[in-house]
């Protein structure tokens, strides 16, 4: 017989699980309908027509259901109702309110969520603009819908097939067999959840998944459209959504990287923005896929070459993304990721493998269906042609990719070269030369391409223009490139030329937007984004070549130069210092102190630790500037007895960060071995000398305004008054308190300055005389020695170039998005649909014109 | 041919080549056994933590430097130094660690470790069952 539990709330669970099925049916119901739709079009338009509605409204309750879905999870969490498994699991009493959201993301029932949401407000608005393409774009969606929703049945074939989960289990049934839950009471012991995970707890964490995934599903869309193109054989209609939603989608998913990078900067301790981590790489080649398929779409749009390859590259970035899902969710990666996500054993791998296979399948059956029919152009294109090295320029980025993802795929491929190797393949000992190594001269090649191309026109460029136009870009770019060289060091060749090529891109995006396109903002979209990625490469490059560590002085060791043997390039890496508390340490250009930590522990066990940095003027030897940094840890975590978890502080100037975490950490509970001292303070101002400041006596006063004192009658009540001076020239006052009762006994109550570690406690007081008296204050001070922390410090120079220049990309995506749907020309393949492109722009200005340079 | 044709074909010659080159960066699985062997040269070592034996880390001494020791997958015992920074947190729960470093001497030598820690299932069965 079932037990009876109490305490339960099952109403929100059962809701959610009900809407979880609705949402299931009615994306098969809508996928279906959509493709009758599709199919009985030109043989039945009438009965399509009624398919068609059947579709609309299964896709419509589908994404009401998800909604509610979404509302049932919200109310689960948001009320703590431990008795589901995931509240439990992502969420505890104590978590701050804004954090609430960041619960959905950290599981990952609650991220196939997301991104089915996504998906379905996406599938609304191609619904209401895809038009002639609607039957079919919208059957691949609703198709991938049901596929997603499959993730979120949690049904149970025989014992050991499982298929999905559902983020409404509940608890007792994720751990049956432990004996807790054979109390019918249970929940009255279950007082509080396991809490989300602290390295999530960042406002970037709660922005940085939605706007992801948003990227994720937004691929999805042109995936729909190429498939839907094929399906028609229609190559015409679906060139301007497509384009437009590839615009968004480079712009949203770009956009959700860099948030992510931003996010490991302020909140992981691994020292930097971009790790090339398996988890950021797998988000990365879908991206860069897509921006190789937006360029050929370009190329197709103005000559009509280059459709199959477009198709491949639109379709691939979404078959990417459900690639990387399966690389960062089945823990097969667990090996070589520091953040790979715990996955959910075998049903997820093979989930996710049959989902991968049904795609790749309908995307090879689409282009094998087509490949003879498709249109091609017979004639070559001339050499100097804006489509010839967008081409090449695309293709560049696509390998780039390739590479990217085959070192991913390491764990992927280990066992084929473990057959013939016979050794066991691990991921590279220095993984950030590793790809550094080879992304530099992607970078070198693009950033040139990026650079010259604008200047090309369609079909045919004159020659003799252009390379005028390029040698005086150049010849500014190299100024620029020796400049900044020769100030910033950057003395490896190859990244001196990585440093050219990305000068070289901003100047021509300046040089070709103010010259050619006489800045009109309307036609400056590519121009825009052509120059954020090329401020984007700067930034990487001034930040991370130089890069350097502060609190052990090493420079340059981020893009692993080979130092010889491993014992040297070991040392190198020796980066963390230890502050005693007090002790001022020299780290670069600053003087850091550790001047204590913060008193109040926040609602969520955050401790702060104040850590002062002086600059010091070279002749004076004064300090010209002060500030303080506040990096955080938590101290033992939840359910985790040892080490700490830590985020950075860092202090932003225009050029650069100084960018801090703590690694170490006393713990107070555990350490703290000082004892009370004795002493006589004979007259005002007499001074005890503190560990780090001191303090002076100033008298007695029978004033006493203490909330923790309340005044019984009969009592005689004096507090010492006392004032302390810390290291950095504050002031504080303490007024312990001697208490005497009924003329019977003396209380004390003590004043303490927890930042300093400072107690005192006004022991005795020595009547000398009828108005003189000696007092005795015991003070307490944590030893210093006893109190310290080891701190990493880097400095990165210039990475405001960096996020600026991401900023300025997805502007430029944008107003190329802009430019597209304000245009009212019906769009059709031909050379004629760029007028931006300098025809209406008389010769004489251009920038050939200015003399020419020897 | 096609122009974009040949272009294609030397991209993907230079591709598949400078993969190639760059297979040589991956390092592979060894033991300490087989890793000490080449002394000096830097591999990865999967092996398991000694909770015995514990962690000594005193940043009052050299806050780059921790100790402790590890049992790889056949069996051999070696006192690991990690040279580059504190103890990760709950190193000491871990299930199984992979060890980033070389062998000198007696001692394994290691400036990375990625740790396997036990799920979130396992560390609250025992909560349940002792309460």
């Amino acid at each position: 017989m079932a037990t009876e539990f109490t305490g339960e709330h099952l109403l929100p669970g059962q809701l959610g699980y009900f809407f979880v099925i609705i949402s299931f049916v009615a994306s098969l119901f809508s996928a279906f309908s959509y493709l009758r739709a599709a199919q009985t079009e030109t043989v039945d338009p009438f009965g399509s027509k009624s398919w068609l509605r059947m579709g609309r409204g299964g896709f419509i309750t589908h994404t009401v259901a998800i909604v509610s879905i979404f509302v049932a999870l919200y109310y689960v969490i948001a009320n703590h109702l431990f008795e589901y498994h995931y509240a439990w699991s992502h969420s505890s009493l104590d978590l701050p309110g804004k954090y609430l959201l960041s619960c959905f993301w950290e599981g990952q029932e609650g991220s196939f969520m997301l991104w089915m949401f996504w998906h379905s407000i996406l599938g609304l608005v191609v619904m209401r603009t895809a038009k002639s393409l609607e039957t079919r774009t919208m059957t691949i969606i609703a198709m991938v819908q049901v596929i997603l929703g499959t993730m979120l049945l949690g049904i149970h074939f025989g014992p050991d097939i499982k298929v999905g989960s559902t983020p409404f289990l509940l608890l007792r049934h994720a751990m049956q067999g432990a004996p807790i839950f054979s109390m019918p009471n249970y929940m009255s012991f279950v007082k509080d959840g396991n809490g989300l995970n602290v390295s999530l707890q960042n406002y970037w964490m709660v922005i940085h998944p939605p706007v992801l995934f948003l990227g994720f599903a937004l691929s999805l869309i042109p995936f729909a459209y190429c498939i839907a193109a094929l399906w028609k054989g229609d190559y015409i209609t679906f060139l301007k959504p497509t384009i437009a939603w590839t615009l968004v989608c480079g712009a949203i998913l770009g956009t959700g990287i860099m948030m992510g990078g931003r996010w490991a900067y302020e909140s992981l301790n691994f020292g930097g923005y971009w790790a090339w981590d398996p988890v950021e790489n797998a988000s990365l080649v879908p991206w860069l896929t897509l921006i190789a398929g937006l360029h050929t779409l370009l190329i197709y749009r103005s000559t009509g070459r280059a459709l199959t390859i477009t198709f491949i590259f639109l379709t691939l970035s979404q078959l990417l993304v459900w690639y990387s899902t399966f690389l960062t969710r089945t823990g097969i990666l667990g090996k070589t990721s520091v953040h790979a996500f715990t996955g959910d054993g075998q049903a997820l791998y093979y989930h996710l493998l049959i989902v991968l296979g049904i795609l790749l399948a309908i995307t090879v059956w689409m282009l094998a269906l087509r490949w003879r029919k498709l249109p091609r152009i017979g004639s070559e294109e001339a050499t100097l042609s804006r489509e010839f090295w967008m081409f090449i320029g695309s293709a560049v980025i696509f390998i780039s990719a390739v590479m990217i993802i085959f070192s991913t795929s390491q764990p992927v491929w280990a066992p084929l070269a473990k057959m013939i190797t016979g050794k066991e393949p691990a991921p590279p000992i220095d993984v950030m030369k590793h790809y550094n190594d080879t992304q530099v001269w992607i970078a070198i090649v693009i950033g040139i391409l990026a650079g010259a191309t604008m200047y090309m026109k369609y079909k045919k460029t004159e020659a003799a223009l252009l390379w005028r136009r390029i040698a005086v870009v150049a010849v500014i770019s190299g100024a620029m490139t020796f400049t900044i060289g020769y100030l910033q060091h950057i003395d490896a060749w190859q990244y001196a030329l990585m440093l050219f090529s990305a000068c070289f891109s901003i100047v021509a995006s300046i040089a070709y937007g103010i010259s050619v396109q006489k800045t009109r903002i309307k036609n400056l979209g590519p121009v825009i984004g052509h120059l954020g990625f090329a401020m984007s490469l700067l930034g990487i490059l001034l930040s991370s070549f130089n890069k350097h560590v502060i609190s052990f002085n090493t420079t340059g060791i981020d893009f692993g130069f080979e130092k010889g043997s491993e014992e040297a390039n070991m040392k190198e890496s020796r980066e963390n210092e230890i502050l005693f508390l007090g002790t001022k340490v020299a780290m670069g250009d600053y003087f850091a102190t550790y001047t204590g930590d913060s008193s109040t522990q926040g609602k969520d066990k955050r401790v702060y630790y104040k850590v002062k940095f002086e600059r010091l003027d070279s002749v004076s030897h004064k300090a010209t500037e002060t500030f303080m940094l506040y990096p955080d840890a938590f101290i033992n975590p939840k359910g985790n007895e040892s080490g700490l978890s830590a985020n950075p502080d860092t202090k932003h100037y225009l050029t650069h960060d100084v960018y801090t975490f703590i690694n170490s950490a006393t713990d107070k509970s555990k350490s703290d071995t000082s004892t009370y001292k004795s002493h006589i303070m004979h007259n005002p101002g007499d001074t005890i000398y503190l560990d780090n400041g001191f303090m002076t006596f100033d008298g007695f006063s029978k004033e006493v305004n203490d909330k923790r004192y309340e005044p019984v009658a009969g009592d005689i009540a004096v507090t010492a008054k006392l004032t302390v001076h810390d290291m950095t020239g504050g002031i504080q006052h303490l007024s312990p308190i001697y208490i005497v009762r009924n003329k019977e006994y003396a209380t004390r109550i003590e004043d303490t300055i927890k930042s300093m570690d400072l107690y005192t406690r006004l022991e005795n007081i020595i009547v000398k005389s009828q108005d003189s008296a000696f007092a005795e204050i015991m003070v307490r001070q944590t030893n210093p020695k006893d109190d310290y922390i080891v701190l990493k410090a880097l400095v990165f120079p210039y990475i405001n170039v960096l996020w600026g220049g991401v900023i300025v990309m997805v502007l430029g995506f944008f107003v190329s998005l802009g430019k597209l749907l304000g245009s009212k020309t019906k769009t059709r393949v031909s050379a004629d649909l760029f007028p931006e492109d300098e025809t209406d722009m008389p010769a004489n200005v251009a920038l050939g014109e200015r003399p020419p340079v020897k | 041919m096609k122009k974009t044709h040949i272009a294609l074909l030397v991209l993907v010659v230079v591709a598949i080549s400078v993969i190639s080159a760059t297979f040589l960066d991956f390092s592979t699985y060894e033991t300490f056994g087989s890793a000490s062997k080449v002394p000096g040269k830097a591999f990865h070592v999967i092996g398991f933590f000694d909770k015995g034996k514990g962690i000594s880390y005193d940043p009052k001494v050299d806050p780059n430097q921790f100790t402790f020791y590890a049992t790889d997958k056949s069996g051999v015992q070696r006192k690991v130094v990690f040279v580059n920074g504190a103890p990760p947190r709950d190193i000491d729960k871990s299930e199984q660690l992979v060890m980033k470093g070389y062998v000198k001497g007696d001692a394994f030598y290691c400036n990375g470790i990625q740790m396997k820690c036990p799920s979130k299932y396992k560390k609250d069965m025992t909560i349940g069952e002792s309460s």
